[in-house]
């Protein structure tokens, strides 16, 4: 005799409680008629979803799978940069080292406007790369101003030629590159930087010794008192 | 019921046939509204949670393994089971009799069985009001053993227990029941 047997035989004199389930079972709710109608209404209103969903997600899928490769083919279209800063040249602000023509003074004084944001970095051209192509000789020049002079006449040249683009450039766009920070060439540390970062490392290791020895004999004073 | 036509049924069923889909709904539809009426309070929420049951049902059809279990049992642990989360998620509280003191479990066999053992009206009117105040899920085990004489193996797949848990479950229950009756006389 296995165990549901037992509990068999021994439940099999509760009489009055199989009763009283079977009562409560009797007088419990009954299924409405129409449930199985109404049941039959969902599922027939349920099932051109679902087949839809399924035709869906094959295209679904596909597409993000293009997105996704498309994002990684796509080359970025700077290096470093992430927005661009546009920089508003005016036109009065051109200094006396100019051209007196008109229409080209815009040009170097953008360039002259530039230059300052990257005074300090040695690496780095003063002067706004993105400018025009005509000014890009000038911007390759070097700092002083009588080498510059050369470029910019070359450079008025063309402007004189092209009034429609000069007036065009009273707006300069400067990207992020622009400044010397993020240049890539400027994150590496020049010898300079490092011998002065050595040094600062010494000093510091020099004056945590110092301390130490001073906290020991202080350590030891008071063991003596 | 044949096991043929249930293999008839199934194969419909997994066809998405609505013919099939009817013909269930007629052979078992009085089955499953009255385990989830016997769970869930309220014919509007049994209704529901019936509509799930046989949506569920249609749905996973595919996942029946006969080998496992028939297909009414198979119905009727759906349809446990639903009404169990249906009964969790519900904002309505369910309130019942709890030993936390196990004083039901020092009850005696033998007065146990002299309670339910005397099928007169007036213990019968008494089970049946000591049977509101069990928990659903109890009350659902007792109903499928003495009502729908399901096998402890049976009842056991439709709670995803064991046979033996079932049958303590089932012993535990009975002194409960036994407890409450003892209460509600005195």
């Amino acid at each position: 005799m296995n165990n549901e047997d037992k509990l068999k035989a021994a439940f099999k004199n509760d009489a009055a409680l199989r009763d009283a389930i079977k009562l409560d079972e009797l007088e419990a709710p009954k299924m409405p008629a129409d449930l199985n109608a109404r049941l039959m209404k969902r599922v027939a209103a349920q099932a051109p979803t679902t087949s839809r969903t399924r035709k869906l997600w094959p295209w679904i899928a596909a597409a993000c799978a293009v997105a996704f490769i498309a994002v990684f083919i796509t080359p970025p279209k700077f290096g470093t940069e992430g927005t661009e800063m546009v920089a508003k040249v005016e036109k009065n602000e051109a200094p006396a080292q100019t051209a007196p023509a008109p229409a080209p003074a815009a040009v170097v004084a953008k360039a002259e406007h530039i230059a300052p944001i990257a005074p300090a970095a040695p690496k780095v051209a003063p002067v706004a790369p993105k400018a025009t192509k005509a000014a890009k000789p000038a911007i390759a020049a070097p700092v002083k101003p009588e080498a510059i002079e050369p470029a910019v006449e070359h450079v008025l040249a063309a402007a004189t030629t092209v009034p429609k683009a000069v007036a065009e450039e009273k707006m300069v766009t400067m990207s992020e590159r622009d400044i010397p920070i993020t240049r890539p060439e400027n994150y590496k540390y020049t010898p300079e930087e490092l011998a002065q970062l050595k040094k600062q490392a010494a000093e510091a290791y020099l004056k945590w010794v110092e301390l130490e020895m001073e906290i020991s004999k202080n350590n030891l004073e008071q063991a003596l008192k | 019921m044949n096991h043929s036509t249930d293999i008839d049924l199934i194969e419909g069923l997994i066809k998405q046939n609505p013919k099939a889909q009817q013909t269930m709904l007629d052979r078992y539809g009085q089955l499953v509204f009255a385990q989830v009426a016997r769970l869930v309070s309220g014919i509007e929420n049994a209704e529901e949670v019936y509509q799930d049951v046989f949506i569920k049902v249609f749905r996973s059809i595919d996942m029946y393994d006969a080998e496992k279990s028939s297909l009414r049992t198979w119905l009727s642990r759906i349809a446990y089971h639903e009404s169990i989360s249906y009964l969790r998620h519900s904002s309505k509280p369910v309130i019942y009799y709890e030993d936390r003191e196990g004083e039901a479990e020092k009850l005696s066999e033998s007065e146990v069985n002299a309670t339910f053992g005397q099928p007169n009206p007036e213990t019968v009117q008494l089970i049946r009001a000591a049977l509101k105040h069990l928990p659903p899920d109890e009350r659902a085990i007792i109903t499928m053993f003495y009502y729908e004489e399901m096998s402890l193996k049976d009842i056991a797949y439709v709670t995803e227990s064991i046979p033996t848990t079932v049958a303590s479950k089932l012993s535990r229950t009975r002194k409960k029941l036994c407890k409450i009756i003892k209460m509600l006389q005195s």
